[in-house]
């Protein structure tokens, strides 16, 4: 039996478990009418993600809050694709993307089919992969802008040696190329301190996307 | 090995990125210029290492003649020195003036004599202190296509692992040939 109040079943002990399970468990829920595709149920961590009450939620198009498919395109019950632990967005009440991971289940409550979404709330995770991606684009950029030229700048001291005990180069042209090196030593220094700062400052949206692609491994 | 295949393909240019060992970029220099005369092409040098009158030093030791040869030197200024002018070079004043470093390039390789002309780029490597990957990237795609369109080759050397996957890829995209420093020789065949 569905109620403006959610599903019951009409055992009065089944009830308050799977209730009391469904309003405190960590996972966002939402119980949906496949045939209409509307929200039948909302827990309290969904109605908390989502940012609207359970009032609100039951009854609204399911597409409205957490899939993008137009009616017609429904991944389930129109392309009846398998989605389980897939990373995906839910459209908050102040109209931002929340990054979830969501698992769709078909199951037969009193004889008829619903759908059970849940989902967790991955924002942190997704943040912490940023920053992770922050990190790796600082040291492979610190590798690239120090190491190497340092590595270089390694073989051109000790030419130089070898130039300065030839006889052949004059003071001038030792002095030059000492000094070159002396700049780039203090260039290095520079771009490590810019490095570092940026790494600080988690300046993520200055990764060029195919590295960040690239990091992530996508 | 077959000189005679150091000509260009039916486009009339090649660009190569030409990645070496830290402690074989030198040899590699050296080794490269002297393929490029060898292949009846201008060597026109793009140093942000070394001085133009120290790569004359160098190259006398090696035999190879200062008139052979074009030096674009982002590096003597910048160490302070003095830049003395000369038909064969073009200063500017430091490596990170990647604007000047281009308009140099566009000026000199209208200077060098009617004939076959190869850029040799030392190093991408050096330049990095210097530029962002991101920026470094950008220029050299731009110093790419500007080869490509005056029908110039080019050779780029770089440290091997010198470059990160991104731009390796984005380079691969704009070179004909990345080739590892130990199959170099093989470089003769792209010119």
């Amino acid at each position: 039996m569905q109620t403006k109040s959610g599903l019951i079943s009409g055992n009065l002990e089944e009830d308050n478990i799977f209730r009391n399970v469904f309003e405190k468990i960590q996972t966002a829920i939402l119980i949906i009418d496949p045939l209409e595709h509307i929200i039948v149920d909302a827990n309290p961590l969904a109605e908390f993600l989502i940012g609207r009450s359970r009032d609100e939620l039951i009854g609204s198009p399911c597409h409205e809050f957490v899939c993008p498919a137009k009616c017609g395109e429904c991944p389930i019950t129109d392309f009846h694709k398998d989605v389980r632990n897939i990373e995906r967005a839910i459209i908050n009440a102040k109209g931002e993307n929340v990054p979830i991971l969501k698992t769709v289940a078909k199951v037969q409550i009193q004889g008829k089919e619903y759908l059970i979404e849940s989902f967790i709330d991955i924002i942190d995770r997704k943040r912490s992969e940023e920053r992770k991606v922050a990190l790796l684009a600082y040291l492979s950029e610190a590798l690239l802008r120090v190491k190497k030229p340092l590595e270089l700048m390694q073989q051109d001291l000790l030419q130089l040696a070898g130039q300065a005990k030839s006889g052949d180069y004059d003071t001038e042209d030792i002095r030059m190329q000492l000094q070159i090196n002396a700049n780039n030593l203090i260039q290095i220094v520079n771009n490590l301190e810019v490095l570092q700062k940026k790494a600080l400052e988690g300046k993520e949206s200055e990764i060029p996307p195919a590295f960040r692609e690239f990091i992530i491994g996508k | 090995m077959d000189d005679e295949n150091l000509t260009r393909d039916e486009t009339g240019s090649s660009l190569c990125l030409l990645l070496a060992q830290a402690d074989k970029v030198y040899d590699m220099n050296l080794m490269v210029v002297k393929k490029i005369l060898h292949a009846n092409c201008i060597p026109v040098i793009v140093t942000v290492n070394k001085p133009y009158r120290i790569l004359v030093k160098m190259y006398a030791k090696e035999g190879i003649d200062q008139d052979s040869y074009y030096v674009i030197d982002a590096v003597t200024k910048y160490s302070g020195g003095e830049c003395v002018p000369g038909p064969h070079v073009r200063y500017v004043n430091m490596p990170s003036n990647l604007t000047d470093l281009g308009i140099a390039v566009t000026e000199l390789l209208r200077l060098v004599p009617e004939g076959k002309k190869c850029i040799m780029f030392d190093s991408v490597s050096m330049l990095l202190i210097h530029s962002p990957t991101v920026t470094t990237s950008k220029f050299l795609h731009f110093l790419v296509n500007k080869l490509s369109l005056a029908d110039v080759s080019g050779i780029f050397l770089c440290v091997e692992k010198g470059l990160d996957p991104v731009i390796i890829a984005q380079m691969s995209a704009f070179v004909d040939h990345i080739v590892d420093g130990d199959k170099a020789d093989t470089i003769l065949c792209h010119l």
